[in-house]
């Protein structure tokens, strides 16, 4: 098991009225996510993640240690002490 | 005339005082659009016939009465259920900021009320020797004494040419006190908050002794083909509202929300670009703007996107009952550029930029120079004359905002802009600028298309250009690694062609979250009767950004300065998820050039010949 910590943003924020969580999973982001879920509520699990898919929800900026999932090639590894950012869909400026 | 056009351009010379009406040229209407398009076209046309007459445009003087100003709308402009087109275009010749082209777009009504007045543009030569302002209302222009409006700012100029008019709906652009102080920082503001806001088209306005221009009328702006355009229209608004970004992000936080997300990537300049993370980034982001001071949102002109924020600071010693803003980039140059982290500060020091007309993102850049020249102690003290420029330092940042405008004190020296100021105090270096233009809020060191836009880009350091955050930060239209150099000349050239079509037609860049050059090409063709496809809109887009290059050209501005600082070419981010990394430009711009056609930054005879642009 590795421990994640987990900042929220935006709506995510407002939601979930949590700015930061730790939570315990086994390195997978649908671990993470879920771990999270038994603390923030079940609909997080909706919120961030997509079953159907398997995967991270598209519509989402998921950044782990500042680099976007999306952005990471290879299989993804949660390791002790890994940040990771989420936001909802937000805009440009 | 096409429909989408009121088919009338204002020429006004303010030397004789003189007014006539023209009418727009259907031809170039077609090749160019509206806008910046048309605009160009014209400044082109500025240099053939000075070259006739043997003036120099190298040599103008960009705050001399040979430097036009021309405000132009486009035939998307003020169509009710065209997506956010109450907005308008400005270019001029030369920036007193960067020796470059001027250019901006701005929000607000006062676009779509100039054509509601009844007419397309104005183009302003001269310069008046007494302060002036012109009133179109209903089809009539007049030049009118600003004797008594001299010296008032945004909001009291505003007020009280509504007032004069004597009609709800009227609008009012000016300049204020940067601009009448010539700061070639200065902004050019219209419904108080809106601005054209960068490469200090205010001091342009300012040197010809222009203070405002408020229009009103009742005219409608006429369509070509009304059944095409309906579902046409529906369907872009529906669009824009069902998208993640225009339909959810954008009006639920405005721009602000990105500070978190910018800093998370390791991408906000903090400190005058020492660094990209910033560790006070929460106390200054759209979150903490949205709890603390947060009224309500606010709109421009026709736009179901509503990005706006209104907002207030119930007290403390910065305290501003009402208000707009600020931005996302506002929040960066005031706050995190300067290492402020007083949301408060930043918010009157916005406050400010509005009320004296001076450009948020030059002003807070500046600012961190001189921190950083100061912190490098190369600033005499006399010349500070007691301001204390140390990063972090609100309540100096906020005076030294208000300096700038006043010119007064060190914001004398600071008003010249950051490159000015840098070279003057033998590090120009420090200047984080493109072509003299500050640069926003992106570092490129960890976003590498913004950097090669950045480089490339014709009015100077600037994001709006080609935004290629789109694809690099939020994923829009697909993601992109910011971190890669593969494939970002493509999309910054795509980007800048894309965007000149938007500024052109003229509405909101933010609607392209949504929309394509499909969705564009279908909009202009029922609004005007001419049938463009996606690959004429976007050639149309290309040929507006080579003959703002042509221009540039002949201004003597090329390869040589599509370059950026070298703290970003030569010195690695010290920490964050883009740690060790520098821009890579060199990567990036062998290949931009060649998709451009350009040699060392200067179009080709044959791009221009393919692009039909006639010199
Ligand atoms: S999206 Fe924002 S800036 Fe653009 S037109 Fe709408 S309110 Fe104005």
């Amino acid at each position: 098991m590795v421990t994640v910590e987990i900042i929220l943003f935006a709506s995510l924020r407002d939601r979930y009225r949590v700015r930061k969580t730790v939570v315990e999973c086994d390195g997978t982001t649908r671990n993470l996510i879920e771990s999270a879920a038994r603390r923030l509520g079940k609909s997080f699990l909706a919120s961030v993640y997509d079953s159907d898919k398997d995967k991270v929800r598209d519509d989402l900026i998921f950044a782990i240690n500042g680099r976007n999932i999306k952005d990471l090639k290879g299989e993804i590894e949660l390791k002790n002490g890994d940040v990771v950012a989420i936001f909802p869909p937000v805009a440009g400026g | 005339m096409a429909r989408g056009f009121m088919g009338k351009i204002l020429r006004v010379d303010l030397t004789a005082k003189s007014v006539i009406t023209e009418e727009v040229d259907e031809k170039i209407a077609r090749k160019y659009l509206g806008g910046k398009g048309y605009g160009v076209y014209l400044l082109y046309q500025y240099i053939k016939e000075y070259a006739m007459r043997g003036i120099s445009v190298k040599d103008m003087d960009p705050l001399g009465p040979e430097n036009p100003l021309i405000f132009m709308t486009g035939p998307g402009t003020g169509v009710p259920g065209f997506p956010s087109s109450g907005r308008h275009h400005v270019m001029a010749l030369k920036s007193p900021l960067t020796g470059s082209i001027g250019s901006g777009n701005s929000g607000g009504t006062w676009g779509a009320t100039l054509k509601f007045a009844g007419f397309d543009g104005v183009i302003f030569e001269g310069a008046s020797d007494v302060p002036v302002y012109l009133s179109i209302v209903d089809g009539k222009a007049q030049l009118r004494d600003a004797g008594d409006l001299w010296g008032k700012n945004t909001f009291d100029t505003t007020r009280i040419l509504k007032k004069a008019v004597g009609r709800k709906r009227a609008s009012v652009m000016c300049i204020s006190t940067a601009g009448e102080n010539l700061v070639p920082m200065a902004m050019i503001m219209n419904d108080d908050h809106r601005a054209l806001g960068r490469a200090g088209v205010g001091a342009i306005m300012g040197s010809k002794g222009l203070k405002a221009v408020v229009v009103a009328g009742k005219e409608k702006v006429p369509y070509a083909k009304m059944d095409e355009f309906v579902p046409v229209s529906k369907r872009c608004l529906e669009a824009i509202e069902n998208n993640p970004v225009s339909g959810e992000g954008l009006p639920a936080y405005g721009t602000a929300v990105l500070v978190n997300v910018i800093n998370t990537a390791g991408s906000l300049p903090y400190k005058n670009w020492q660094t990209s993370v910033n560790p006070d980034a929460e106390k200054i982001s759209g979150e903490a703007l949205a709890e603390k001071y947060l009224v309500k949102k606010g709109s421009c002109w026709g736009c179901n996107i509503a990005c706006g924020r209104i907002t207030s600071v119930k007290s403390g010693p910065y305290q501003i009952l009402a208000t707009e803003g600020p931005e996302y980039e506002s929040l960066w140059a005031l706050g995190s550029a300067t290492a402020v982290k007083d949301l408060a500060a930043i918010t009157k020091a916005n406050h400010y930029c509005d009320e004296f007309g001076i450009d948020p993102i030059s002003v807070g850049s500046t600012i961190a120079a001189a921190m950083e020249l100061n912190e490098k102690k190369c600033i005499p003290e006399d010349d500070l004359q007691g301001l204390d420029l140390t990063f972090g330092n609100a309540a100096a940042m906020v005076e030294a905002v208000w300096r700038i405008a006043h010119k007064t004190g060190f914001g004398k020296y600071m008003a010249a802009g950051s490159r000015k100021l840098c070279e003057f105090y033998g590090h120009p270096e420090l200047s984080m600028s493109v072509k003299g233009l500050e640069m926003p809020a992106y570092d490129p060191r960890g976003i590498k298309g913004i950097g090669l836009n950045y480089a490339t880009s014709n009015r100077g350091g600037c994001h709006v250009t080609g935004y290629t955050i789109a694809p690099e930060i939020v994923g829009i239209p697909e993601k992109l690694d910011p971190l890669a150099t593969e494939g970002k000349a493509q999309w910054a050239k795509v980007f800048q062609d894309f965007t000149c079509v938007v500024n052109s037609t003229v509405n909101c860049l933010f609607t392209t979250f949504a929309l394509g050059a499909g969705d564009f090409a279908e909009l202009l063709s029922a609004v005007t009767g001419w049938d463009y496809t996606d690959a004429e809109i976007l050639k149309i887009g290309e040929r507006i950004y080579n003959l703002e290059r042509v221009v540039m050209n002949r201004l003597g501005i090329d390869g040589k300065d599509d370059t950026l600082p070298p703290r970003l070419l030569n010195e690695p981010l010290p920490e964050g998820p883009a740690k060790g990394q520098v821009a890579d430009l060199d990567k990036m711009l062998g290949e931009y050039y060649k998709l451009r056609g350009w040699v060392d930054g200067v179009p080709t005879a044959a791009k221009l010949k393919e692009l039909e642009i006639e010199l």
